[in-house]
């Protein structure tokens, strides 16, 4: 099973500590709501995961993932995927932004371009697909980035606030590709201030609070289960310092 | 415009379009060292802004107010440093380049690398650093980002080739100390400008200027079509 390992991490800005924990872990099949006030550094903590971002302190350290090539040290990029809040496209079409990754996915040119096919249906974007990805409105975007990352089918996949500012109908898309890479087997962390549908598939919940980050279970939805009480008395396996 | 003025411009003309040699010798002569320096430098001097933009180190800011300094250094300046560098008693005289079309290069490359690397740099510097997450999450190599963020600062990044270009292009401190305005070696546009002007002989300078006139014109309409098809980004 593929896992990221944050340990003894530390994250400052200047002399300013963001936040600090012992262990942190995600794994593959986990789905854990992470909240957060603003500024407290859900992003970061997400980035980190991600490979994208190293601590002030600390190190984080991976198991499960393929070997890499002398010339590739991260084993993180482009197995760990993270999904801005707003989401980058590249200058291009959208179909172009779809086919991004091809060439970075190990499974077989057959299987990608199936993928990249149902993605599409799946994202609802198929009257879009010659269309400039500069010309999409906030939830085709946020479709558009969710459907490159589904095609990939990421080991471990954070989402910045994937729902937010989207209506009804681009949540429950986006839902269901969710959905359907969690049945797969991807670990996600989903960053949220609301309680949504998302947030309901969860089954763990990360707080980061005080510069600290502490992780409670989840029974039915997160929204039940993010109290700091709850998270101390039921710890699981983040400990914040 | 009188009658003199027309005459002129139709001389010139008429040695453009009948393909006169001693012209297109110039022309030929001008675009080749521009080109070359343009080529040398092109790659190292992008690299170079990258590094200035994302790296944090030691001396960076002292590197980029050098850069910026020498990109304001006036020609004839580099043309001196380059002239006593490739003299007989100069560090590089045993190359022998002084006064030939390498030695035009070097003082090229000298002139327009500063404009690359500052232009490029300032190109970077405002690239969206969501590109570079975007492209590394999804699994693209070092170089691959590169590559991405170049393609998406495809206009900033050409402007700054033209730029670049136009400079050297256009030079005529450097060439005349380092090349010597010798004809169908190292006579190049402006250097021919400057010494038909002098002579009297306006018809060729006229259809020089044509030249760059035209070439400035094409790359300007190239670029303004770019920047037209390029969409504005919104979040």
């Amino acid at each position: 099973m593929v896992k990221v390992i944050a340990q003894n991490i530390e994250m400052r800005f200047g002399e300013r500590r963001l936040f600090a924990a012992e262990r942190v872990q995600l794994s593959q099949g986990q789905t854990i709501h992470l909240q957060g006030d603003n500024g407290s550094g859900k992003t970061t903590l997400m980035k980190m995961l991600a490979g994208l971002v190293a601590p002030s302190k600390g190190k984080i350290t991976t198991q499960g993932f393929a070997p890499l090539p002398w010339w590739r040290s991260n084993s993180l990029l482009g197995k760990a995927v993270y999904l801005h809040q707003h989401p980058y496209l590249f200058d291009g079409t959208v179909e172009y932004n779809l086919r991004y990754p091809h060439p970075f996915c190990t499974m077989s040119k057959q299987l990608i371009e199936q993928r990249t096919h149902d993605a599409i249906e799946k994202a609802g974007l198929s009257h879009l697909t010659k269309q400039a990805a500069s010309s999409l409105s906030g939830g085709e975007r946020q479709r558009l980035a969710i459907a490159r990352a589904w095609i990939m089918q990421p080991k471990l996949l954070m989402l910045d606030e994937p729902t937010s500012n989207m209506d009804t109908y681009s949540q429950e898309l986006v839902l269901a590709m969710v959905k359907d890479l969690q049945q797969l087997g991807t670990g996600m962390l989903v960053s949220s201030h609301q309680s949504c549908a998302l947030t309901g598939l969860c089954d763990q919940s990360w707080r980061i609070e005080n510069q600290t980050i502490s992780s409670s279970l989840n029974d039915e939805s997160c929204a039940t289960k993010t109290s700091p009480q709850t998270s101390l008395q039921e710890p699981r396996y983040v400990i914040a310092n | 415009m009188n009658e003199g003025w027309l005459a002129l411009i139709q001389q010139a003309l008429g040695l453009l379009f009948s393909l006169d040699p001693d012209v297109w010798s110039i022309v030929s002569v001008s675009f080749s060292v521009s080109f070359a320096a343009l080529a040398i430098t092109l790659i190292p001097s992008m690299v170079l802004g990258f590094i200035l933009a994302f790296g944090r180190f030691r001396g960076r800011w002292f590197i980029t107010n050098m850069i910026q300094t020498l990109q304001s250094i006036p020609t004839v300046v580099i043309g001196l440093l380059v002239y006593l560098m490739l003299t007989r008693m100069g560090p590089l005289g045993d190359l022998r380049w002084l006064f030939t079309q390498k030695g035009m290069i070097l003082g090229q490359m000298l002139i327009c690398a500063p404009v690359l690397v500052s232009m490029s740099q300032a190109a970077f510097t405002s690239v969206d650093r969501r590109a570079w997450e975007t492209s590394r999450t999804l699994g693209a190599s070092w170089f691959r980002s590169i590559w991405t963020l170049c393609r998406e600062l495809k206009v900033p990044l050409l402007l700054a080739i033209v730029a670049g270009f136009s400079r050297i292009l256009t030079e005529i401190g450097c060439s005349m100390m380092v090349g010597g305005n010798i004809a169908d070696v190292t006579r190049n546009i402006p250097t021919a400008i400057a010494l038909e002007t002098s002579k009297g002989d306006f018809a060729q300078a006229i259809a020089l200027g044509l030249v760059l006139l035209i070439l400035s014109l094409v790359l300007n309409f190239t670029l303004g079509t770019l920047r037209g098809k390029a969409e504005p980004r919104s979040h």
